[in-house]
């Protein structure tokens, strides 16, 4: 395999062709290996990410960003990239400055699994989900079972005018077995996932008890009552608490819809939001997290930025541009999906922060309400700050008890007051990183990692 | 000038050198030669240019008989040189040995459908993109200017032109171009005397043109829901009469009818028998290719197959089922013309060649129905919800469910349409063959005007089989 740096000359080459032309300009280029197998019911399938490498150009054109990108590295399609630019950029008479401040940061991260995914055969993987599939499908009521191993290991380099120079060698490794369960028309749904930076370890968590667990979880659903509809008390499963953090909130927090004056949170800055007991940070610096990044698309190093300081709304997510709209300091959030997407402030890892309570002292405080468990989506309203939480399953409560099992819900509400709302928050011991696809709207789709534990709140629930 | 290339040839090339290296069929290659730009708005002014991004590349599938099915080796490259090619063949002939469908056997066709010509390509766009995308950003920012209280937030204009072409082991050389445009806008009303906080309307659209002569209505109509995003209060709760416009249904029905009506979903045993009831008589849906500037259409399907207009609900029975090549072989039938190289989650992918072909929908069509304008649809509604938009519908291939945030709509009152309502969810069963309450089975009235968004041309449909869950009423067990 040849390493992504060997076509550093012909990419630094295209900068200097940039330079006379612009007071800033970057490149950041990309190349991805890896596997997916995935066996169920009916087949098996073996496929590999497309052999596709190239760059993205971006350059200052004094009041505005312009940007090409090529998927070859060759000095003729660079040299067509680097020209498109150069008109985008001759097209431009604005004398303004790019905004904020360049990255310096030089610095090489190849992350190296003790037991690499490389190590493994496509038929050691195959037999592997075959015998997870298998456990999930030996389940009475279970229709289809399917499981599924996907790794890949992306390289980036990032340069820049400014001297930056970071690359990064990040393997990551995703597992899912979903369970389809169906009688007399009725279908219902459940899965496990699993995700992280690193290699053959992610699986290992993966157990016959767990997966018959969720496979069992399925087949109940089939008899399982309506999801309550209503405004009430609910609990959130640690996997649907880190989908709020992420999805509800963290959104909202993102620099460049500060600038964009699409945040609802932004007039808050400084404001206490939530009880004292809740701290909510994004943490890319986070070692093996799926989310996390060792340099970001501007060359700044993952980092750790506490959002919610003890219910006090503290700070945002910024690049260059809003850090300087918001006299703050990039926090190594810029993110490409890939080297054909454009970079926007994206999150890494988000998480709210463990509290001190047991799942069963949150249960006993409700009087009516219900558990909303294994979240299946999520969707950002930065600029309403409106949430939207899509589940699985749940459990009710009656005075203080677990009761009834019910189906898929969906939960919405204002974000403000769920946040201003919480009573009560899980201990560490039931804190769960759950990894996900993020996107920027209807796109941009990226792997993010959320975390929490149980959180106690109101919203609106309903059954979907 | 921005004109297309004379010889469209990326797959033809990559053809030439596998059968210069004898690769034994079957095998076809699918090549697509892209150039995307793009305009991105950040708080009303032009954040971002980007373009030209230029991608050419390809997809091959080797087909192998393995177990008394078939493997299906796929591969996609960037790399159209000998070695490239080269290694993609052995990629795609490494991932084959370890992939099985059981279908039985594929026939590959041998030449493209002499179909008549479907519109997909905009001339305008080839002869100058990054020229007409900078007029149509100017046109909508004076539209927007133009409307009181209102702004971009955000936004970005995307038009791509591609140069697609076709070639298999059995023959077949083909290809066409089109043009794709895709805009995301947030319009964000704010000031006014009332107090108000700022409201979001987020519009999300995908066609084939740039259509600026209906900016300044559309301005008007998004500033409309704007506004009325700040004054909406909770709907209220319970199984109520809903009506459901096309820009709502597009997040649906795709996503949510995906394993019901296809031959995936057929050989997985979750689409119902032929002849299932699951909606009144007066439904039926059909799959059209061929819609003019319809983002699914193209004048074959990405593995050379005719694909006509085809019922998949026909009087409120399950009619045919959508099937590539691989499914329908798997099932016992032929292609309908739906192999197409698509993802399973998330939007219509710009470059097709990282898929390998599956069975999916090109343009979900329902027909005019007898219930009339929008404004006689809500009369029949009485008392309910006019949904205009919803956050995500998050449909479930697998179970037929879909269920979201309601970003906006209207309460309906008396058969007219009252304030306007946002939060809370609405969901349920798009389609079942049981006899659970569903958007179809408890369907009421087909309006008579369908819309063409993304990848539906349907009417608004007015349905009593979903749950409204909001605020006002008290909690309950339905």
């Amino acid at each position: 395999m040849t390493d992504l740096r060997d076509h550093e000359d012909v990419l630094r080459s295209g900068l200097r062709k940039l330079e006379p032309h612009t007071r800033f300009a970057e490149v950041m280029s990309e190349t991805n290996s890896g596997e997916s197998v995935e066996a169920d019911s009916k087949s098996n399938t073996a496929t590999r990410p497309a052999r596709m490498s190239g760059a993205a150009f971006r350059a200052w054109a004094g009041d505005r960003w312009v940007e090409g990108a090529t998927s070859s590295f060759g000095a003729p399609a660079v040299k067509r990239a680097v020209d498109g630019l150069l008109d985008l950029l001759r097209a431009s008479t604005a004398p303004g400055p790019p905004p904020g401040v360049s990255a310096t940061t030089v610095g090489t991260h190849v992350e190296s699994p003790a037991r690499p995914m490389e190590d493994l055969d496509t038929e050691q993987i195959l037999q592997r989900v075959a015998e997870i599939k298998g456990w999930a499908s030996g389940v009475p009521r279970i229709k289809i079972s399917r499981a599924g191993v996907r790794w890949n290991v992306n390289e980036r380099q990032y340069l820049n005018t400014a001297g930056a120079n970071c690359f990064q060698r990040v393997p990551r490794t995703h597992f899912v077995v979903v369970a389809v369960a169906g009688e007399n028309g009725k279908t219902q749904v459940d899965a496990d996932i699993a995700g992280a930076i690193g290699g053959q370890e992610v699986l290992d968590g993966v157990t016959e008890e767990n997966v018959r667990a969720m496979a069992q979880s399925a087949v109940a659903l089939l008899d399982a009552k309506a999801a309550p509809t209503g405004r009430m008390d609910v609990i959130l499963d640690p996997g649907v608490a880190a989908t709020f953090a992420h999805e509800s909130f963290g959104h909202g927090t993102e620099g460049d819809q500060f600038v964009r004056k699409r945040s609802y949170l932004e007039p808050l800055l400084g404001q206490t939001v939530g009880p004292d007991f809740l701290t909510l940070v994004d943490d890319g610096s986070i070692a093996g997290a799926w989310g996390s990044v060792f340099f970001d698309d501007e060359g700044h190093p993952g980092a750790r930025t506490v959002l919610i300081d003890h219910g006090r709304f503290v700070s945002g997510l910024y690049d260059r541009e809003s850090a300087a709209a918001y006299n703050a300091q990039p926090t190594g959030n810029t993110r490409r999906a890939s080297f054909l997407d454009r970079a926007f402030v994206r999150m890494t890892n988000t998480i709210v922060e463990p509290g001190d309570r047991s799942f069963e002292e949150l249960v006993h405080e409700v009087k009516h309400g219900v558990v909303l468990e294994r979240w299946t989506s999520g969707m950002e309203d930065p600029a309403g700050g409106q949430m939207q939480i899509k589940v699985g399953r749940g459990h009710r409560i009656e005075n203080g008890q677990l009761t009834d099992l019910v189906g898929p819900m969906a939960l919405s509400g204002r974000v403000l007051e769920f946040l201003r709302d919480v009573r009560g928050i899980g201990s560490r011991k039931d804190f769960e990183m759950t990894p996900g696809f993020c996107g920027k709207g209807h796109g941009d789709y990226l792997p993010v990692g959320d975390g929490g534990s149980y959180v106690l709140s109101q919203a609106v629930v309903g059954p979907t | 000038m921005t004109a297309a290339s004379a010889d469209p040839d990326t797959a033809f090339r990559v053809a030439d050198r596998l059968r210069a290296r004898n690769l034994a069929g079957p095998w076809d290659v699918f090549g697509e030669r892209i150039r995307k730009y793009e305009i991105h708005l950040s708080a009303g002014r032009i954040e971002l240019v980007r373009g030209p991004v230029a991608v050419e590349g390809y997809g091959l599938r080797v087909l192998r008989p393995k177990d008394g099915g078939l493997s299906e080796g796929f591969q996609a490259s960037t790399d159209l040189s000998a070695e490239g090619v080269g290694q993609a063949t052995a990629d795609a002939e490494a991932n084959g040995r370890f992939s099985r469908v059981p279908a039985p056997s594929v026939e590959l066709p041998s030449q493209a459908p002499s179909d008549p010509r479907v519109e997909i390509s905009d001339p305008a766009l080839w002869q100058d993109a990054p020229g007409a995308l900078q007029r149509h950003v100017a046109e909508l920012l004076r539209a927007v200017q133009g409307e009181r209280g209102i702004s971009v937030t955000f936004g970005s204009v995307k038009v791509m032109l591609t140069e697609m072409t076709l070639a298999n082991s059995s023959g077949l050389s083909a290809g066409y171009t089109h043009t794709t445009v895709q805009s995301e806008i947030g319009i964000l009303a704010s000031g006014g005397d009332t107090g108000a906080a700022p409201g979001e309307y987020w519009v999300t659209d995908s066609g084939r043109r740039l259509e600026t002569d209906a900016l300044e209505e559309n301005v008007r109509a998004w500033a409309r829901y704007a506004q009325d995003t700040r004054r909406a209060r909770q709907p209220p709760t319970g199984k109520i009469p809903v009506i459901l416009p096309a820009e709502v249904l597009a997040g649906i029905l795709p996503g949510a009818l995906d394993f019901m009506c296809t031959g995936e979903g057929k050989l997985y045993e979750i689409a119902p028998a032929h002849d299932a009831v699951v909606g009144p008589d007066f439904l039926t849906v059909a799959d059209d290719g061929r819609v003019p500037w319809a983002v699914g259409s193209t004048p074959f399907d990405d593995e050379g197959i005719s694909r006509p207009r085809r019922h998949l609900l026909r009087n409120g029975k399950t009619d045919e089922l959508a099937c590539d090549l691989t499914y329908g072989s798997a099932i016992g039938q032929s292609s309908t013309g739906n192999g197409l190289r698509v993802t399973y989650f998330g939007p219509p992918s710009w470059n097709r060649f990282t898929h390998a072909p599956r069975p999916s929908f090109t343009t979900l069509s329902i027909s005019g129905g007898a219930g009339g304008s929008d404004e006689e649809l809500i009369e029949s509604a009485r008392d309910g919800i006019w949904v205009q938009q919803l956050g995500w519908a998050s449909p479930n291939s697998a179970t037929g469910t879909f269920g979201g945030e309601i970003r906006i709509g209207y309460r309906i009152r008396n058969g007219k349409l009252a304030e306007p309502v946002r939060g809370g969810t609405v969901g349920g069963l798009a389609m079942s063959a049981s006899d659970e309450p569903s958007l179809f089975r408890n369907l009421v009235a087909v309006g008579g005007r369908p819309e063409l968004r993304m990848g539906v041309q349907v009417p608004a449909l007015l349905t009593q089989g979903l749950t409204v869950s909001g605020e006002s009423s008290g909690s309950s067990t339905p």
